[in-house]
């Protein structure tokens, strides 16, 4: 039940960075590779400010939501000079040097030692330290998230952006400032990554730069991709289907050392068949090319 | 200390410009960011690895057949994986994602057959290395330098001089003007991946004599290649391997006064410098203008 639990936790934790991106690459049509970055941003700042300063959670929370979102300001403003694949790379570029940052700066970061006793999160005093509190937290943080990103791309500039992603030249014939719409998603995703961030760093504890990787930026996208570009339901599922079913391959009794890369295998064989045989995911509705 | 580290960085710009070099000719003619290229490398040195130690067959012998296996891998990934998407005429961002399916799956089916655990291709002792002044250079790295760019050099006169050449660089400039005066886009995508992924399997067994091999060395690989070819200029040959030898001497003539563990972080930095000041790379002709 412990484990299942956790489990679910963990699931919640990768809806809400889904989600964020999914506004990004899937509502707005921007080939974004580098989501760990603020996922990153998020978990380093609150953990930072929890352990050397004792601040709460809750502020370190909101704290490194917004440095992620300031983040975003700068990686996409500069990014989004850019077009198509040098876009893509700029972001992957800048992700990799926020994972640099959290692997060298050893003074501050502890480097690949990681941070360790991060403090959780209290309620009115009450210290939240069982997994079902946790479980109870992220669903609502999962729930809000649902909210508020259902509420932007319902809104008239949710259409602006879907727009921008359909076509770029006729939206901006329309007298909408393409480049403005696209920082302000790029930014709001990674601010919910910040979010997602801090709930990762205070509930497990732990954090090191190995949790930031490239890879884990792609791993992001694949759940957006499978899931289905452009939907919130698609996400939830993707989301949820890629955190569970690793779990599913150590139940069929593989040793380790087969069992991890053979999960890797497999996300890479989803990938290529998803691009080949459903570009569009299990749910998605935009079906691009 | 200054000439050491200009040599270490001579050296690990010529594999990078291999890598940058075969993954600018498929870029050519594709116009997408290939990473599966990094693993095409990686197996490059695995296929060496098996021929030269695991079949005892002579490493001249195993070099060439790691080549002539690695463009096999490339031209079989063009099939399977880009070929029908070529044929979907899906966007730029399909090919990207599928790339990285490859690259992930390679890598990892590599871990699987071969283990986590590091080879060592080189059988013969480690010699004494040359003294330049106050700084060394071992036999092995000596080759490493001349073989690649003996070859660069080669690739160079093919593309300029050869009928195939010529016609890789017509459909490189226009494929639709290239088609009608008979030239057959599919056969030079064809020849661009064997040609490419040949010098990124000769640039594995390279460095597969200088350093250890693991199922992971594609990826660092693949992203000083990508970066190489971006900043010497997206599509220019010359201007990648001008970015290979730029990139392998920033990061070490950078270990002077930046500590060590910064060295991948130093091409990433260039590559934003890049891609916000001059997009366009080096060598560039005209600014990119792609959609997504």
């Amino acid at each position: 039940m412990e484990y299942l639990l956790h489990i679910l936790v963990i699931a919640g934790i990768y809806i809400i960075l889904t989600l964020s991106l999914n506004l990004i690459v899937g509502y707005t049509g921007l080939p974004a590779l580098g989501h760990a970055a603020f996922f990153a941003v998020g978990a380093y700042i609150s953990a930072l400010l929890a352990l050397n300063f004792g601040i709460s959670p809750w502020i370190g929370m909101m704290l490194g939501a917004s440095f992620a979102a300031l983040t975003g300001i700068v990686i996409g403003a500069s990014s989004l000079r850019l077009k198509g694949d040098y876009f893509a790379l700029a972001t992957f570029g800048f992700a990799f040097i926020i994972y640099s940052i959290t692997k060298n700066w050893v003074s501050v970061t502890r480097g690949p030692m990681g941070l360790p006793g991060i403090p959780g999160f209290t309620v009115f005093g009450l210290a939240l330290d069982s997994t079902f509190s946790y479980f109870i937290l992220v669903f609502l943080f999962v729930l809000i998230t649902i909210f508020i990103i259902r509420r932007i791309v319902d809104s008239p500039f949710g259409r602006v952006l879907k727009s921008i992603r359909e076509d770029e030249i006729a939206a901006e014939s329309l007298g909408k400032d393409t480049t403005k719409h696209k920082l302000l998603a790029f930014v709001i995703g990674a601010f919910f990554a910040g979010i997602a961030g801090s709930l990762y760093a205070h509930y497990i504890t732990f954090i090191d730069p190995s949790s930031f990787t490239i890879m884990e930026s792609i791993l992001i996208l694949l759940m957006v991709i499978f899931g289905g570009m452009g939907s919130i339901k698609g996400s939830i599922l993707g989301a949820t289907i890629l955190v569970v079913f690793p779990e599913l391959l150590r139940f069929l009794g593989m040793p380790g050392a087969i069992a991890a890369p053979t999960r890797q295998m497999i996300y890479g064989l989803v990938l290529i068949i998803l691009m080949i045989k459903r570009p569009q995911g299990l749910l998605g509705r935009f079906r691009f090319g | 200390m200054l000439l050491q580290l200009f040599l270490n960085g001579i050296i690990a710009g010529s594999i990078y410009a291999l890598i940058a070099l075969g993954f600018t000719i498929i870029y050519r003619t594709v116009k997408f960011f290939h990473f599966a290229h990094g693993a095409v490398y990686a197996a490059g040195a695995y296929f060496a690895y098996t021929f030269a130690i695991s079949l005892h067959l002579p490493f001249v012998l195993a070099l060439f057949l790691s080549a002539v296996m690695t463009a096999v891998l490339g031209v079989g990934i063009d099939r399977f994986v880009y070929y029908p998407l070529r044929l979907r005429k899906a966007p730029n961002l399909a090919f990207l994602i599928a790339s990285f399916g490859v690259f992930i799956f390679l890598q990892y089916l590599i871990a699987i057959i071969y283990g986590n655990r590091i080879l060592i291709l080189r059988t013969w002792p480690v010699k004494e290395g040359y003294k330049i002044f106050d700084a060394v250079i071992t036999p092995t790295q000596l080759m490493i330098l001349i073989v690649s760019i003996l070859l660069m050099l080669f690739l160079w006169l093919f593309i300029q001089k050869t009928k195939l050449g010529k016609a890789m660089r017509a459909v490189s400039d226009d494929p639709l003007a290239a088609s009608v005066v008979g030239i057959n886009p599919d056969k030079i995508i064809i020849a661009s991946f064997a040609i490419g992924s040949a010098l990124a399997g000769v640039a594995g067994t390279l460095i597969a004599l200088e350093t250890n091999i693991g199922p992971t060395m594609g990826w660092p690989a693949i992203l000083k290649g990508i970066i190489a070819s971006v900043v010497g200029g997206g599509g220019s040959i010359p201007g990648s391997m001008f970015g290979g030898f730029l990139l392998g001497l920033a990061e070490n003539l950078g270990m002077w006064k930046i500590p060590s563990a910064w060295k991948d972080t130093i091409s990433f930095v260039i590559l934003i410098l890049f891609l916000l000041v001059r997009p366009r790379g080096f060598f560039g002709v005209k600014p990119e203008k792609e959609a997504v």
